[in-house]
């Protein structure tokens, strides 16, 4: 593998909080974030539960200058690269910035600004847009922000692959460093909730409470439960630093975990069978856990994609059965609901957090699980000695991607 | 060490729906430009682009979104490209191990403009169950994985004007650490209403041509287009004899971390991205014959970018002959950058340069030999492809004769 890296800084902005304290706070108190959509005009639809963050102003993280044209998805991002680059005891200056690149997943990144402009442009005429309207409007248009006002030279990079984008994202940024494209790397993910991004899924009926037959079922938000049926929405921005091992012991950086392997593969082709799926699944699990030096019957701990939906938590929980792990997992969704392609970096962050802190958050179960799936599920919060977590990422139509995080020594 | 070669090479273009069409077109010069179809124009200020027009390959009903123009094309291309490589069936591969990175920048987002566009008020903001399955940017390398049989993984990389180059940097970096054997790579990218008003509303669009490094050079034009390439381990290429176009040598990012729109004063990132693609190539900028300019015909890209080949290629880059095919084909931002790749390629194992064509007034800022016009013949052994985009982001990468 040759250099090893390390993650020494993680922003939050979550509607489990904001910053990695308050987050892992409601963690380990597992504070449900869904709850009725606020934010946008759903009255028509069927789907009616969301994880919508509440509260957020990013002047109370980048202060008030500039703020003025951006939009929402902007805004998080750079208020978690903010919060990430402080928590690395990084200092934003010329010099961090000529040394310092980015890689964000985001399967939609700025679609619903991108849309919306193309609305008024289509209904006011392009002469009535101001200069300023056109300044956020391009998929990438958050990420090249954060270049910009962090001054980054390396490069910027936005890589879009559905459900797995933010995984896709940490684990590209780790061979950027490790083939020296960059000294530090802020990597994670971002996405916002737009009716885009809820009719992209609803219409698909692949939201909570969808039947496919187009009827509406109780809609509950149940990662591998016996009556889950389609998963809850959420948002949010999720970002770790990277660095190499050897430079972040130099500067004393506090180092949560080691990026030590990493895997993917597609299983979305509709020729395949669920068992198909189930054995590439689990073959990226275990490459990655090779590539870790990892065995899976040693592994400490899983962090799941499992979302609530029908087919992906069945594949994941036998991919790991398959795969020989019994370790404890957690279902990190059942609190914060699918985040698409910002989940990998939520469930980064929660890992990393998990190592630092050798405890392993709770999952919200208090429902029935599927028969069958024989997963060792965490349900309260327990003190543990973690020394290597699993992180899966799963999309349905994409990637199956893998990434796992060891405890610093 | 792994070495990464290019085995085919697949496009679809304003000029030609086909690699040796089009590769004809690009030497004879021919203009790619016309109106604006996909939507009206009259509130604009300008009105042309460059489609590609009556395209009509036939292809195979069960591909996976027959009804996008986008797909079609990126399809037609990607069948082309795999064709000439002999891997049209990956066979006597382990498709695991052939994964694919295409670059773009708004997708396919036209079937969204068509839906809305009769009534743009719409609540759903014309997000219509038609639309859905092509609206996310993946569904194109979705598309792609299925109907080809690639198993590895797939990514789309959305980084405006560079994303092609991006997504080959990308699959560069993973095949040269041995995870894959095959790495499908390039760029789609439709005209789109939307990327046009914003183009059009920061002016940087041309009304009648693309003039790239000329003194009277007024913008750029949208164009579009696919243009795909099958990247292949050196080693797998000459276990199957294939024929082998070049190799890739070396992949540069940088960014500008300077502005949303406007390119650093100096074309500072640009230097930078070519200098650190001739350092991961172990070469020196004396031995580069050709650069397939970034050149989009913009006042602001064609003066820094001509700084910053000053600035890596010294007194050499007056004479360093460096065209941009964004004269004949427009800038077809996510595509374009892969298009480009494959004209060095094409340059290489052709031994000939296609031109920068509406050339008529030189600029004593952009002093360089844009081969004005007319095609030329050149032994190519080392070809630069620049990339510069929107947001100072910056992706360059250099092929050499095998």
């Amino acid at each position: 593998m040759g250099k090893r890296i390390v993650i020494t800084g993680m922003g939050v902005i979550s509607p489990l909080g904001f910053g990695r304290e308050a987050f892992w706070k409601s963690l380990l108190e597992a504070r449900s974030a869904i709850a009725p959509i606020q934010g946008l005009d759903v009255s028509q639809y069927g789907a009616k539960l969301g994880g919508e963050l509440k509260g957020f102003k990013a002047e109370d993280f980048l202060g008030k200058k500039g703020l003025r044209y951006l939009n929402w998805g902007t805004k998080m991002l750079t208020s978690a690269v903010k919060l990430a680059i402080d928590d690395a005891k990084l200092e934003a200056t010329d010099e961090f910035g000529d040394k310092t690149g980015i890689v964000i997943g985001s399967a939609l990144a700025n679609y619903p600004q991108t849309t919306n402009y193309t609305q008024m442009a289509m209904s006011r005429g392009p002469e009535d847009l101001m200069p300023m309207e056109s300044y956020d409007v391009a998929l990438n248009a958050s990420i090249n922000f954060v270049s910009v006002w962090f001054k980054m030279k390396p490069f910027a990079r936005t890589i879009a692959s559905g459900f797995t984008s933010s995984l896709d994202a940490i684990a590209d940024a780790a061979e950027l460093l490790r083939q020296g494209a960059a000294d530090i790397v802020v990597a994670g993910g971002v996405e916002q909730f737009s009716i885009d991004a809820y009719l992209l899924f609803y219409w698909q009926k692949m939201l909570a409470g969808q039947k496919p037959d187009g009827n509406l079922n109780h809609e509950v938000n149940h990662p591998f439960g016996a009556d889950r049926n389609g998963f809850v929405l959420s948002e949010g921005s999720y970002v770790v630093v990277l660095e190499e091992l050897e430079s972040a012991k130099q500067r004393g950086a506090t180092i949560y975990a080691e990026v030590a392997g990493q895997s993917s593969l597609y299983i979305g082709n509709r020729k395949f069978t669920e068992a198909q799926k189930i054995d590439k699944t689990s073959r990226t699990m275990r490459a990655a856990l090779n590539e870790s030096n990892v065995e899976p019957e040693k592994l400490c701990f899983v962090c799941a994609a499992a979302n609530s939906s029908k087919d992906i938590d069945v594949i994941e929980a036998k991919a790991l059965r398959r795969s020989g792990i019994n370790a404890p997992v957690n279902a990190l969704k059942s609190l914060t609901g699918e985040c698409y392609g910002a989940a990998g970096s939520l469930q980064v962050v929660a890992s990393a957090l998990a190592l630092k802190d050798q405890t392993i958050p709770p999952s919200a179960v208090d429902y029935e699980i599927e028969d069958g799936l024989n997963l060792n599920l965490v349900r309260k919060s327990a003190n543990a000695n973690i020394e290597t977590v699993l992180i899966d990422a799963l999309d349905p139509q994409g990637n199956a991607s893998c990434l796992v995080l060891k405890r610093p020594v | 060490m792994i070495r990464v070669v290019i085995t085919g090479i697949g496009m679809v273009t304003p000029v030609g729906h086909k690699r040796e069409e089009a590769w004809q077109n690009f030497l004879n010069g021919v203009n790619g430009a016309g109106e604006v179809s996909c939507f009206d124009t009259a509130e604009y200020k300008v009105h042309r682009a460059c489609h590609v027009k009556n395209f009509a390959t036939p292809l195979s009903p069960d591909i996976s979104f027959p009804q996008s123009e986008l797909y079609r094309w990126t399809y037609a291309a990607t069948k082309e490209a795999l064709e000439e490589a002999g891997l049209l069936n990956l066979d006597g591969l382990n498709p695991e191990r052939c994964g694919i990175a295409l670059g773009t920048l708004s997708a396919d987002i036209r079937p969204w403009e068509y839906a809305l566009r009769p009534d743009p008020s719409k609540k759903d903001n014309g997000l219509t169950p038609d639309v859905v399955p092509v609206y996310p940017p993946i569904s194109i390398t979705e598309g792609l994985s299925q109907d080809f049989g690639f198993e590895g993984p797939q990514n789309v990389f959305i980084n405006a004007c560079s994303s092609g180059n991006h997504a080959i940097a990308y699959a560069f970096d993973l095949m040269k650490r041995g995870r894959f054997d095959v790495m499908l790579v390039g760029g789609a990218e439709p005209v789109s209403q939307t990327e046009f008003t914003h183009f059009h509303n920061v002016n940087s669009l041309a009304p009648e041509r693309c003039q790239p490094f000329d003194l009277n050079r007024k913008g750029l034009m949208i164009g579009e287009g696919a243009g795909m390439l099958v990247l292949e381990t050196y080693e797998n290429a000459s276990r199957r004899g294939a024929e082998i176009y070049a190799e890739l040598l070396g992949c540069g990012l940088s960014c500008d971390g300077h502005h949303m729109t406007a390119p650093h004063p100096e074309g500072d990132g640009a230097r930078r991205a070519m200098l650190s693609t001739l350092k991961a190539a172990r070469l020196s900028p004396d031995v580069i014959d050709y650069v397939s300019a970034h050149g989009t015909g913009t006042p602001l890209n064609d003066k820094t970018e001509v700084q910053a080949l000053k600035a890596v290629f010294g007194d050499r880059a007056t004479n360093l002959p460096c065209s941009s095919i964004k004269s004949m084909i427009g800038h077809s931002m996510g595509a374009a950058s892969a298009l480009e790749s494959i004209i060095c390629c094409m340059a290489i194992k052709r031994g000939i340069v296609p031109p920068t064509i509406n050339y008529e007034t030189p600029d004593p800022e952009c002093d360089i030999d844009c081969i004005p016009n007319q095609a030329r013949k050149l032994s190519v052994r080392y070809a630069l492809n620049n990339s510069f985009a929107f947001g100072g982001n910056n992706a360059t990468n250099v092929f050499g004769r095998i």
